[in-house]
Formats: structure tokens, sequence, C-alpha cells
């Protein structure tokens, strides 16, 4: 049987999506994302029991007065249980998630009524997204569309579009044929057959169908906590992680109240607006008579008792935080420029470009007025030297430009170059083994074709390598250089890149090239290529004594080729005339560059630092909410912004590694988190450990007499059952156990690992410590199970579990340099065990949702450690 | 006032290359052989002429096509081949737009299981084809409300349907068709789901309300007595087919084949026959010359029979033709117990009369 490689396929698929539809997911991400926060503000906003009253007179309208009653109840309970605001973000993902869903499932649905080809299409699509295992597209969710709500939205989406399909072609396809027959044979249009009769008689199925949407919706809200939508499912999530069935219970119990309100208020919606089903009500009211249970109010008078409530809540909510209004911060410091006016002149080089539009766009955030203007280079130094042009950018100096720079240097500022050397060289992508330097070309002409592909034969570099490099190499019999020009010989490269051809290209750096492909430049140990030339900025005579300022940022102007080369790649991607809309892109994905090319008085680099939140996400295991917590009070009184997203081990690792999250304190390395710290580790980044060491162990309840190590479990088989209760199988740990400890001690034959989870094996250590029963179990610490129980460690002599790990802070790759202080704070933070096991301490005693003020407190006796962290 | 509608050779065939059967069908095929390839013939070679103010009733079993037949004559489907013409236009040659025209103004159709819009009320419904063709809302409400009037709902304008007997929902089913002003009335055995008093009501008042309206009627049904009396020209239809076209009298005693003579067979003479059918022609021209009753070529079978009990002799049929009273037949008493019968012939001897015979026969 030959092996069909699925997996490859899909792996190829998601690569490519994510290569060349990215576009797209943004799209659906701001859309997703937009909808999601507008809802979640509105729902958000108010008091939560105004809310609860609104939403108790909808209940009220639509049910009558013993549903409003039980509504405003189960809403009250919902925020004693202080889970309001997270049952309003489940509330939102789920309500979001609805609406796209029937935005896209109702006209499905109309047309596989109406076409049997498309409904036949229809579903075998449905029955895959309805059946496939939620983890299995929650994951890949986060690829395109980071942690958080969208990913969520998406998941829900794919869940819960089924129903909205089946049951919108069901309800049409059930209407009578004998009145849609009459009604065509009353010349009724297409179009108002489906309008007039087949969507009202099919009204109810519909909403059937929408009910089901929002039911299945919530459940998979729960299930989406996973990737840190948090909500309702992110407490269910780290109750789970905890084994706290009390707050599991609760937040259970808030998901079943927001189901049962939604379920009957979308029930009685349904019979509100199908006429039929209004009809049905009518006639069983009239039958039972008033009665104050029943009482319903008219819509008008409904629609005036939300708008009542919703504006009280909304005047709240204006007056409420009135006096929060100190988020304006003027930024008269950063306003150097007073409006005054500078000149750039540029040539259509991508780095000039680059730099030039650049500094146009840190010059104007500093209050200036800029003009850049694009010239050929004779002209431009013609400009520079009458003084009509301020500066410009891109001088190669000296070879290059030798000549202008002999015939205006006199009348020019050289403010030294910020860039450089440049240089000319071969090229080869990097998949070419063996390939490295220019000696090594010869003999492999055959692989090339016998052709290095050139640019303009005008140019210098041509010249140079026709003439003097090939000659030195011995290369200029075997390869022939195609003259072309520089965009074709960048066509020629993508093409050849794409397919892994080989090819040899004339470059030279800076080049976005370099940052779009992997490309080896060829080594030239002869030199032949010469000196390459630096770029420099030239500013008119007296420039810099004119804007001392401006002319110290250009002095001190530098660039990487990685900065460069990325702003000229983001540049060449917007295309022409969108040249500053890239350059603020690029300025976003580089925050404080601009405060470090033009540092202005109290705008350290810090300051830039501060402005973008950071993506913390953190598991729901005692040592990291701690940690968590404890970073979250301290960077906070430091100006940061934390959003905290609690999810599982794989969307975390994933999310950094797409730097869609920041940071996670809590990476056991180098053995328990080791599967997914191999697979990310080039897209992520360890800012080292903080505490340590922990151990993997097993261990068994005290009262287990004479099992003290692993030696011990020998022969005691028939004690445990033969079993020892393990955690997540594939984890580090299980891994380490299965193949190395229990062989290494003769175990393997005597003993079973059970594969399950955390919260089972902790639940099944609880089960069998209240009964006394003999058990073995996976564990670790710092684990709270060892000051809970009374457990021992087993002792593992022939250090089988290897070296022990060490708590780690991750981070994306990109973290150390868009954050370089905290970076320098972070891998300097260490913790001891005493610390870490009173505030651990501090944290349960308060309880869940206290936290904040659990690491208040702490830190209030431990003085010294907020200081210590940020020094 | 109404206008003639004529079908020309309609074909209809269900299922793949319709065409070809069709001039398989023209060729001689018969159903069957088609029916092996998969296709369907519904409808093979129909041709009819419905005269104005005329009720045109088929007939048929079920599966016999005659609702594909009706529903070809509106355009819900198109023939395969062959025209429809109605109204000085041949249907089978609209768009569906001009189709759909025709439908809203000029055709109107009552169906089986009356097929009433539940969720509208009786006066929305009856108001429907107005509403479709774009009448304002209180004209529709005034010409629907007369509709009902004529239906005989009065006063039921707020009900819905869901409230109203059978009966009465196909009179809203017959309202709605009413309230176009349709010239063509398409029924589609639209008595037929109606318990058999009911239907009879309902028989009675179509009869009254074409009296007044004279429109043209093309009915289906399954049901000869109703198809009797209603029809002012009957066709049936066997496997496609119209086997026979005729009056009600026409099917009744010269039935085209054994086919239409087995279907006419349970039928109740009597309500359907006629002096003027069972009578005998060949006269001497004296026999009315007696004072005794005479009947008339309308004369039921009935009362006929009535009449020829009270008479000793053959009952003379008279005619009052032009103010003058002329002998058209005789109906002699064997004729009349004859054609109650399947078969018609002359009387035969019988071998050994036996006395008292009569007596007996009368105390039966």
């Amino acid at each position: 049987m030959p092996r069909i490689p699925l997996g490859d396929w899909v792996n190829d698929a998601v690569d490519w999506l994510l290569d060349h539809v990215a576009w797209l997911f943004d799209f659906f991400k701001t859309v997703f994302l937009g909808a999601y926060d507008g809802i979640s503000a509105v729902l958000q906003a108010p008091e939560p029991l105004l809310l609860a009253g609104i939403f108790a007179v909808i209940a009220l309208w639509l049910r009558g007065t013993l549903a409003a009653v039980l509504a405003f109840l189960g809403f009250a309970f919902i925020d004693s249980m202080e889970l309001w605001d997270d049952a309003m973000v489940t509330l939102s993902l789920v309500l979001v998630a609805t609406i796209i869903a029937l935005v896209i499932s109702v006209p499905v649905g109309i047309w596989a009524a109406r076409s049997s080809r498309v409904s036949a299409a229809v579903r075998p699509v449905l029955d895959f997204m309805q059946t496939l295992p939620a983890m299995i597209y929650l994951i890949p969710a986060i690829l395109f569309f980071g942690t958080g709500a969208p990913a969520g939205i998406v998941a829900t989406l794919i869940f819960a579009l089924a129903p909205g399909v089946r049951m919108t072609e069901l309800g049409i396809r059930q209407v009578d044929k004998e009145l849609v027959e009459a009604a065509e044979a009353f010349g009724t249009t297409p179009r108002n057959t489906l309008l007039r009769v087949q969507l009202p008689l099919a009204l109810p199925t519909v909403m059937a169908g929408v009910n089901q949407v929002i039911m299945l919706g919530l459940s998979m809200a729960a299930i989406a906590g996973m990737v840190g939508t948090g909500g309702l499912g992110g407490d269910v999530n780290e109750a789970i992680g905890q084994l706290n069935v009390g707050l599991g219970s609760e937040a259970g119990v808030a998901i079943v109240i927001l189901a049962i309100y939604l379920d009957r208020m979308t029930g009685a919606l349904g019979t509100q607006v199908s006429p039929l089903g209004r009809r049905a009500a009518a006639r069983a009211r009239a039958a039972q008579g008033l009665k104050i249970w029943s009482y319903r109010p008219r819509p008008a008078v409904a629609v005036v008792g939300v708008v009542v409530l919703a504006l009280v809540a909304g005047g709240m909510g204006i007056f409420g935080p009135a006096n929060d209004s100190t988020t304006a911060v003027a930024s008269d410091g950063k306003n150097v420029g007073q409006g005054k006016k500078v000149t750039i002149g540029y040539i259509p080089w991508d780095e000039g470009v680059a730099s030039t539009f650049l500094w146009k766009e840190i010059l104007q955030e500093r209050g200036f007025e800029v003009e850049a203007k694009q010239f050929d280079a004779g002209p431009l130094y013609t400009s520079l030297a009458q003084g009509s042009v301020d500066f410009q950018t891109d001088a190669w100096l000296p070879t290059t430009h030798e000549q202008y720079w002999k015939k205006y240097g006199d009348r020019l500022d050289d403010l030294g170059s910020w860039y450089g050397p440049t240089s000319l060289e071969l090229s080869v992508p990097s998949y070419m083994k063996g390939i490295d330097s220019l000696e090594d070309l010869k003999g492999r002409a055959a692989e090339f074709g016998g052709k290095i592909t050139g640019i303009e034969s005008s140019a210098g570099e041509m010249a140079l390598l026709k003439s003097k490099v090939l000659k030195e190499y011995g290369l200029d019999e075997e390869y022939e250089v195609v003259d072309s020009s520089t965009p074709a010989m960048l066509a020629e490269l993508k093409r050849a890149y794409a397919k892994k051809e080989p090819v040899v290209v004339t470059l030279w750096s800076p080049h976005w090239a370099y940052n779009d492909y992997d490309l080896k430049k060829l080594k030239d140990p002869e030199g032949a290529w010469g000196e390459g030339d630096g770029v420099h900025t030239l500013s008119r005579k007296g420039f810099a004594e004119d804007n001392p300022e401006v002319g110290r940022w250009l002095k001190d102007f530098e660039m990487d080729e990685k900065q460069l080369t990325s702003l000229e790649a983001e540049i060449n991607k917007a295309g022409k005339g969108q040249q500053q809309e890239a350059v603020r892109t690029w300025l976003k994905d580089n925050p404080g560059v601009v405060d470090e090319l033009a540092p202005v008085e109290g705008g350290t680099t810090a300051a830039a630092e501060t402005k973008r939140p950071l993506d913390v996400a953190w598991f729901p295991w005692e040592e990291d909410v701690a940690v968590t917590y404890l970073w979250k009070n301290v960077l906070e009184k430091k100006g940061y912004e934390l959003n905290l997203k609690q999810m599982d081990v794989g969307p975390v690792y994933t999310g950094l590694s797409t730097g869609d999250l920041d940071l996670n304190f809590d990476a056991w390395l180098p053995y328990g988190q080791k599967s997914y710290w191999d697979k990310y580790k080039d897209d992520l980044h360890d800012l080292g450990s903080w505490y340590g060491p922990t151990s993997l162990d097993v261990a068994v309840p005290s009262y287990v007499k004479g099992v003290e190590s692993f030696e011990d479990l020998k022969g005691k088989a028939d004690v445990f059952d033969g079993r020892i209760v393990g955690i997540e199988p594939g984890t580090g740990q299980m891994d380490l156990l299965k193949n190395k400890v229990l062989p290494g001690y003769g175990l393997d034959g005597e003993y079973k690992v059970v594969d399950g989870s955390g919260p089972a094996m902790l639940a099944e250590l609880k089960r069998a410590y209240a009964r006394k029963e003999p058990v073995a179990v996976t564990l670790w610490s710092p684990h709270w199970a060892y000051s809970e129980y009374e457990l021992t460690r087993l002792e593992d002599g022939k250090k089988l579990f290897g070296d022990s790990n060490r708590l780690h802070t991750v981070s994306s790759k990109d973290f150390p340099e868009q954050y370089p202080r905290l970076t320098r704070w972070i891998e300097n933070f260490e913790m001891s065990e005493d610390e870490l096991g009173t505030l651990e301490n501090e944290i349960k005693d308060r309880g869940r949702g206290h936290e904040e003020q659990a690491v208040a407190a702490w830190l209030e006796d431990h003085p010294d450690v907020a200081e210590r962290m940020t020094s | 006032m109404s206008s003639r509608l004529q079908a020309e050779h309609l074909f209809k065939v269900f299922g793949r290359r319709p065409d070809d059967a069709v001039e398989k069908l023209r060729r001689g095929c018969d159903r069957e052989e088609l029916r092996a390839d998969g296709t369907t013939a519904a409808v093979i070679d129909a041709s009819f002429t419905v005269e104005p103010g005329q009720i045109f009733v088929v007939m048929g079993l079920s599966g016999s096509g005659k609702s594909t037949l009706l529903r070809m004559l509106n355009g819900l489907l198109e023939p395969t081949a062959g025209h429809v013409r109605f109204d000085g236009q041949d249907l089978t040659e609209l768009s569906d737009r001009e189709l759909r025209q025709v439908r809203s103004k000029k055709i109107s159709m009552v169906f089986q299981h009356f097929a009433l819009f539940p969720h509208r009320s009786v006066l929305e419904n009856a108001a429907y084809g107005l509403e479709v063709q774009g009448v304002p809302r209180a004209e529709r409400e005034k010409r629907a409300t007369e509709a009902l009037e004529l239906a005989g709902l009065a006063g039921w304008e707020k009900s819905w349907p869901d409230e109203l007997s059978g009966g009465m929902q196909q009179r809203v089913g017959l309202a709605r068709a009413l309230a176009t002003d349709a010239d063509l009335l398409l029924m589609d055995e639209s008595f037929s789901a109606l318990d058999p008093l009911i239907r009879r009501d309902m028989q009675d008042q179509l009869i009254e309300l074409q009296d007044k309206l004279k429109k043209t009627i093309v009915f289906i049904t399954h049901d000869l007595n109703e198809a009797m009396r209603l029809g002012d020209q009957i066709a049936v239809m066997r496997d496609g087919r119209i086997v026979q076209t005729g009056s009600a009298e026409d099917i009744l005693v010269r039935p085209a084949n054994d086919y239409v003579a087995s279907f006419t067979q349970d039928v109740d003479r009597s309500r359907v026959l006629t002096a003027a059918s069972v009578m005998d022609t060949d006269v001497r021209g004296d026999e009315a010359g007696c004072g005794c009753p005479t009947a008339t070529s309308g004369t039921p079978f009935g009362e006929l029979c009535a009449i020829s009990a009270r008479v000793s002799h053959p009952v003379a049929v008279v005619d009052t033709v032009n103010g003058e009273r002329r002998l058209v037949g005789v109906v002699p008493r064997q004729r009349l117990i004859g054609s109650l019968g399947d078969e018609q012939g002359d009387p035969a001897p019988c071998d050994s009369p036996r006395a008292g015979g009569e007596k007996v026969a009368a105390r039966a």
C-alpha cells in the first residue's frame, strides 16, 4: 500500500496559504476583531445589573414576566460569581460568530434549497466542518489569525455554520410544494416566491437553525478558551488546569445560564418573527386568559424599556469615569520642528527611497514639514550645492559618486556614512550547497547553464564583473554574463528561487532581495570587486548649523543591513506611491526606531517600549499565575501595558513563534517542553531562567511505606495495580518516563504508564489519597500537590529523568529588539523558592479573581523585589 | 367576453432527451417502450378546444396525465412539443416574464388541497393574485371582499385558513381565483378532497357561479359523476392520451372503446340520460295521438320512468319547435330498462314463460 502523504499536502497547503493569501486572513481578522471589539465594548460598558435589566426586559417582551425574573436572577448570579466580564466576553464571541455564521449560512442554505447540485456539494463540506475535531483547526487558526478573539471566532464559526445551512435548506424544502405552485400559478416572480411564501413559512425551521448555531457556538466558545479568547472558556480551562472543581462549576453554570437564556430567547424570537408562530402564540394566550406570569408588553413598550435602561447605562458610563481623561498626554517635547520646512532630495534607488522616506516620516513626527523630491544624481548634487535641497541620504562615496564630490564637495557638508560598506557581488540562493565563494563557481558552469544573470550592461558593476572579477577567478571562459536589466534579473531570481533551480545573479548590498530570499553573497577572497562605498548623508552648507537637532540626528544616523533591507522590502511590497505608508508599517514593526534615530528630551527608548501593549501568555499553573501577575504589577507601574492571555502550551508556542504573543514566563526547559522548543526555537528567543531547578518526578503518597526510590518499585507492581498514572502523552516528561526511566530501572515489564492528562492525574491522586489507596503518579515540582498532600518523591538515583528543568522566560524572536530595556530586566530576573512559594500561597489564599491584590500585598512584604526586577 | 382555449398536439415527456422521445411517440412508439429508457411520457398528443363560457372536464384515473396537461395550459410546465393558444396568444412562445403576466391577469387556478397561504388571513389570501398584479391595497381588498361574497364567504375576511372547514377553505381558493377576474379558470381536482355532501354543494355553487360569470373553465377530476354533472365537454384520458372527447351523453351512450365503457359502467345513468338519448327515432307519427302524458327531449331519465309507468304504451317524446308541437321519437319500456344496463339489444323471446310472472316482478 503506497503511503498517501495527506499530511504533507496539508502542511504545504497551509504554508502556501500563509505565504500567498495572508492579506485575506488579515482582512478577515480585521473584520472579526472589529465586530468583536464593537459588541464587546457595548456589552462591557454598562453596569452589570443594568445590563441584566436590559436582558430581563427583552425576556419580558419575548416570553413574559416569569422569564424576565429568571433572566435577571440568572445574570445577577453570574455577576455575584465575579464572572460578569468573562461572561460578556463569551457572549460577544458567540454573538459575533453567530451573526457571521448567519450571514454565510442563510444564503448558502437558500441556494442549496433551490439547487440539488449545490446541496449535494455543500453537504459533505458541512459534515467535514461539523465532525472534524475542533483541536485540529483551532491550532492552525492561530497560524492564520493569531491568538485571541479572531481565532476563537473562526473555530466557533466553522463548528456552528452547519446547522444554519442545513436548517435553512430543510425549512425551504419543507414548504408545501402546492403552495409554491400556487404562488407561481398567480404569476409570482421567483424572488417574491422566496421572500413572501418560502421564507416566511420556513422561518420557524430557520430560527431553530439559528438557535442551534448559537448553542453550538457557545459550546465551542468554551473550547476556544484554549487559544486565548478568554471569557468563560478561559475560566473553564484554568479550572481544569488547577483541578479547581469549584471554579470549574461556577464557570460551567455561567455558561449554562447564558445558554438557557440565549436558547429561550431565540426560540421565542422564532415565534415572534414567524407569522404562523405569532398566531399560534396569540391563540394560546387567548385560550389561557391574562395572567401576570405570562404578561408580555407590546413591542413598543419593550423597546421603550430597553432604550431607557440603555440610556441610563450610557449616562452612567459617561459620568462615571469622567475623571479618566488624563490619557491625552501633550507631547510638546517632541515638537522640535515647529512647522519648519525641510526638503530632502533622493535618487530613485532602493536604499535612497527607503532612507529618505524614513527621514521624512521621522521629521514629520518631530514637527517638521518635509518635502521629498526625486532627482537624477547630477541634478541632485546641483540642487544641493545651490541650497534648494537641504539634504540627501544616498551619496555613494568615495568611489561611485567621486566625480560629483570633486565638483560640488566644497559647497556641501558630509554628515557621515549611515550605512556601509556597500558591496558589489555575485549571489546564489542558499539552497545551492557547496558554493560559498567565487572560487567555488569554477567547474560548475553546467549547473548554471553557463550563465550569470546580469543587470544593465551600462552599469559600472557589469563592467567590473566582465573585465576584472571573472578573469581574476578564471571564470571568463566558463561563464557568460547575460546582459539584462535590474527588474529582469530580479524576476529571473524569483522564478528560479521558487523552483529551487540553480541561479547566479549580479547583486549588490544593500538590497531588499537579501530580505525576501535566502541568498548567499559569494565571497571574494582576491578582493576583485574592490573596496565598498559607504552610503553618506550630504547636506547643503550650513544646514547642520541652522538645524542643530536634525544635524545631530543625521550625523548619528546609522542602519544595519537587516533594518535597511527589511524597510526596502516593505516599500517594495507596498508599491509606488505608498512609500510613506510602507515606512509607517515598518516603524510599527520596529518600534523605538524613531526615538532612537531622533532622540528628544524625555522621549527615551523606554517610552517607545511602553507604547505597545505586551501580549503575555500564561498557563493556568500556579507558578505561572504568580510570576505573570508579579510582572504585570511591576511593569504597569513603569508604564507598560500587559494583556494577559491564558492558553494551552501548544498555542502559546505557536503564538510566540508567529510574533503574535510577546512573552511566556513558564517555559520548562530544557526538557519539559522540549518538543515545542525544538520545533519553534528558530522563531523564539530564550530570555533565560528565573527559577530552578525544577524536577520531574514519580511520586507516591507517603502512607505507601517502603517506596522511596525507583528501585523500591520493583516487585511491587501488584500494590500499584501495575499502573503509573501519567499525564498528557507526548509531553517530554512522559516520553522520558516511558523510554528511559522505566527501562533504566527495569520496571518497563512490570508497570504500564497510563496516558491521561494533568487534571485527570490530579483527580486520580485525589481520589486515591482520600481512600488511602496506593497510587504512583507522574508529577513535577514546583507543584501545589506537594503542599496539598503528603507525597514521597521517588529518588532517581541514576538521574534518568536527566538534569532538572529550569523555568525560563521565552519571547518572540523580535522581542529583544523591540524591548531592549525589558529584555535586560527579564534576563536579570530571578526568584527564590521561598519567594515563589509565598507568592503562590498569597494568591491561593486570596482566591481566584484577586490575583492582583495578592501580588500587591506580597510586594508590600517584599519591598526590594520590584526594585530588583527593574534595575 | 371570454376567449377560446386551444391545445394543439401537446406532448410532455419527463426524463432525458425528451425531444427524441416525442419523435418516437409520433412514430407510434408506446409508453412502455419509453419507460424502459427511463423517460416518462406524461401527456401524448393531446388536442382539444374549449369554447368561451364552457366547462371542459378532463377525466381520468390517477397517473393518466391529466394534472400534467392542466399545468401546461398555464405554463407551470413547459410542453415538450405542441402549442397552447389562449386569447390570441401562443403561450408556449412567451418569455418567462410575459408568461407570469398572463398567469397573474388572465388565468387563475384552484388546487386540490386548496393551497391557501397559512400565514395570510382569508382576505389576504383572496387578494393574493391582485397583490401580485400590484393593485393598490384599498382596491384589492374591495375586490377580494366581493370575490369572497361571490364564493359565499361574506363575513369571514378576518379569519385564518386553519380556522375554516375544508369546504370553506376551498371557497377561499375559489375566491382567490375569481378575484383576479381571469377569463380562464383551471381547477385541479378541486373538489376531490371534500366529503361527498360538501362536494355536491360546491358543484352546485360552481354551476350557479358559471351561469352568472360565464368563465372558461378547465376542470380536472377522476370522478365520472362529477364530470357528467359539470362538463359541457368531457375528455377521457388514459395513459397520457385523450381517448375520447364529447358530451356526457356521448361518453355514456357511445363510448369510444372498452376502456371508456368500463369506466362508465358504474355511472348512475338515470342522472345523466334524457329522453333524447334513449328514444327510438324510428316513429310512425301517431304515437302522440292519445291523451296520455308525453315527454320532451330534455326530460330526465327518472321522470321518463315515472311517465312510462303511467302509460300502457311507449312514451311519446314531443318537442315544441317554433310554437309547433312535433313528435321526435318514442321510448318503449324495454329500451328504458335496457339503457340502465351495459349492453343494449333487442329483447329475446323467453323459452318457458311463467304464468303470473308479472305479479312476481311487481311484488319484488
